[in-house]
This record gives structure tokens, C-alpha cells and sequence, in this order.
């Protein structure tokens, strides 16, 4: 395939190590993606995001002065938003569980374990493209639909009242 | 109680029709795209190479900063084996794990454990043979020191 539809793209990368956003941009470039942003932080991503009409984010998790957590948070939740749907891949090498569940609970849609490899990558921008998540809004979150595996056939028991007939989250 | 409301992929903006999608997706596995991308990395190595050996004197430089140790071993951890460094990024990696799991238990690290791992990242950074049996052997033995040392600082 040509990479006309990728062009089409544009994807920001949040990272404050500015060889990793080099090779992002790199390997982004490799499959056709020409409009790339760069941010060294999540203000910085913030003020990229309110100007540029961005199709996809990837973001480092450790940045200061706003992380990348606190970055997904407000992409998600800010009324400023301009895009809260937007994907946000977070690439990063704190692997361990309660930042990797703080993410996820930010609003992240997919991680990547650092070091980087391309398959891990483009694997993650194909499940996205392929299998977009439903998205879910209550009062305590917004984003992705953290329950990745969905079982039509499940009959229960439910952890939430009413959850089997519409959804329904404390 | 409140009712959430579940958001279907149809019911909002997507990055590209239903079709597009499944092309692009296929073309993120094809074999061509994985050659072209080993190539751009290959083309990156030897500056990304570089970056490795300055961040390895900055980690050497922050001895007995125990945070700035921590920062700069995470950096290594994140991106020396994509330049073709692997046992400098699997020592960092091990540093970083030994942090992690003293932060959980409460307990400060072991200075000597910390300074063996930078003395060893240093060494493996500028070895010619970097990822050789010489290096896995000290890749291995510093995880047994440390699962000695954490098993050690157990309650």
C-alpha cells in the first residue's frame, strides 16, 4: 500500500527525551505519516493540541512540568478539549501497575513498554485503527472503555446495579 | 447511582473511514513496513548510540544521587537497547526495577548495589562486545544480587 493514507494524518509526540522523539518521528515518517508535532511536555502538548487538528498522540508518561497522565486527564476532561476522543498511546518505561492503572484511568487507550520497537508500535496504531474502543462517560471518567475484553454471552454476576441493562456505573 | 452513558466507535469522530482503516492496518504488518522501519533504526543507531554514552556519563557523573541516578538510568532503560545497546538497557533496567521495589518496601537503596549497576552500565556501554556472553553473565548476575538484596529487605 502506498502511503497516501497515512499522509493524511497527523500525529503529536509528547516526549521530553528528544532522541526517542527523533526515532518517533522517524519510524512515523517510515510508514508515510508526514505531519508530525513535537512537544516536550504535556503544556506544551495542550497548546499543539488547541491549535493542531491532531489524529493521534503519542506520549511519554514521566515529563515535567505536566505528565503525561495529567496530560491524558485534561485531553479527556477539559471543556478547553478539542478533541477528547482523541487516541493517546503512552509510551513509556514505568511499567508498574499503579501507573500504569493511574493512565488508564487518565484515559489512555493503549501503552507501549520502552525500549521502543517498531513492531510494538505499529501494532498498537493497527489496533486502533482496526478495533477503536467504545468510549464511556460518568461522572468520575472519561474516556476508552477500560473493560478491553467484551463478552456478548456473559450472564453474570454483575458488579454494578442495572449494568446488564443499560450500562448503568456507580 | 448515575448512569454512564457507553459511546460506540460510530458515534464519534474516527482518524480514518472504516476501509482506510483496515488497509493501513494490514499495511502495519506487512513485512515491507517492518523492513523499512528496521532500516530507519539502523540508520539511527549510531546517533542514538551516542545519546546512550552521554547519558551513561551523566549516570556516572550523579553518583550518591540517588534520584538523578534513578532519572538517568530510567532514560537508558527507555531507549539503549533500541540503539543496539542490550545488555546496557538490561543492567538499566534491573537498576531501575531494584528502585521501584525498595520504593514499594519503604527502604532506601543499597549504595553499593546501585554504584556495581552504574559501574556495570558504564562497562557495558563501552565494550566492543557489548551484548557477548560476558555480558549476560553480568546482566544475570546483578538480577540474582538484587532479588538476594530484595529478598533481603522483605518484611
Amino acid at each position: 500500500m502506498s502511503g497516501s493514507a497515512f499522509e493524511v494524518l497527523q500525529v503529536l509526540v509528547v516526549e521530553d527525551n528528544q532522541h526517542m522523539r527523533s526515532l518517533l518521528r522517524s519510524l512515523l515518517n517510515s510508514i508515510g505519516i508526514r505531519e508530525i508535532h513535537e512537544a516536550a511536555n504535556g503544556a506544551a502538548a495542550l497548546e499543539i493540541l488547541r491549535e493542531k487538528s491532531c489524529d493521534l498522540v503519542l506520549s511519554d508518561l514521566a515529563m515535567k512540568p505536566m505528565d503525561g497522565i495529567d496530560f491524558t486527564r485534561d485531553v479527556r476532561q477539559s471543556p478547553r478539549s478539542a478533541n477528547p476522543f482523541v487516541p493517546v498511546i503512552m509510551v513509556t518505561g514505568h511499567t508498574e501497575r499503579h501507573k500504569v492503572e493511574a493512565a488508564r484511568d487518565a484515559g489512555v487507550t493503549e501503552f507501549i513498554a520502552k525500549p521502543v520497537t517498531a513492531q510494538s508500535l505499529f501494532a498498537r496504531i493497527a489496533e486502533i485503527l482496526e478495533r477503536p474502543r467504545a468510549f464511556v462517560r460518568c461522572d468520575s471518567y472519561f474516556g476508552p472503555d477500560r473493560r478491553r475484553k467484551a463478552q456478548d454471552d456473559y450472564a453474570g454476576p454483575w458488579r454494578r446495579h442495572g449494568d446488564h441493562h443499560d450500562h448503568q456505573v456507580p | 447511582m448515575t448512569k454512564g452513558q457507553l459511546i460506540p466507535p460510530d458515534d464519534y469522530p474516527q482518524m480514518v473511514s472504516k476501509s482506510d482503516a483496515a488497509k493501513m492496518a494490514r499495511a502495519l504488518r506487512s513485512p515491507e513496513t517492518a523492513a523499512r522501519a528496521a532500516k530507519v533504526i539502523q540508520q539511527q543507531s549510531q546517533k542514538l548510540q551516542s545519546a546512550v554514552h552521554d547519558y551513561v556519563r551523566e549516570l556516572e557523573n550523579a553518583a550518591g544521587n540517588l534520584s538523578l541516578v534513578f532519572e538517568k538510568a530510567h532514560e537508558l532503560r527507555g531507549f539503549a537497547e533500541t540503539a543496539g545497546l542490550r545488555a546496557t538497557g538490561r543492567i538499566a533496567s534491573g537498576l531501575c526495577r531494584y528502585f521501584d521495589e525498595m520504593e514499594k518496601l519503604g527502604t532506601v537503596p543499597d549504595k553499593a548495589v546501585v554504584a556495581l549497576h552504574v559501574s556495570a552500565i558504564g562497562r557495558a556501554a563501552r565494550a566492543k562486545d557489548e551484548a557477548g556472553r560476558m555480558s549476560d553473565a553480568v546482566v544475570k548476575e546483578l538480577a540474582a544480587l538484587v532479588a538476594h538484596k530484595l529478598a533481603e529487605a522483605a518484611p
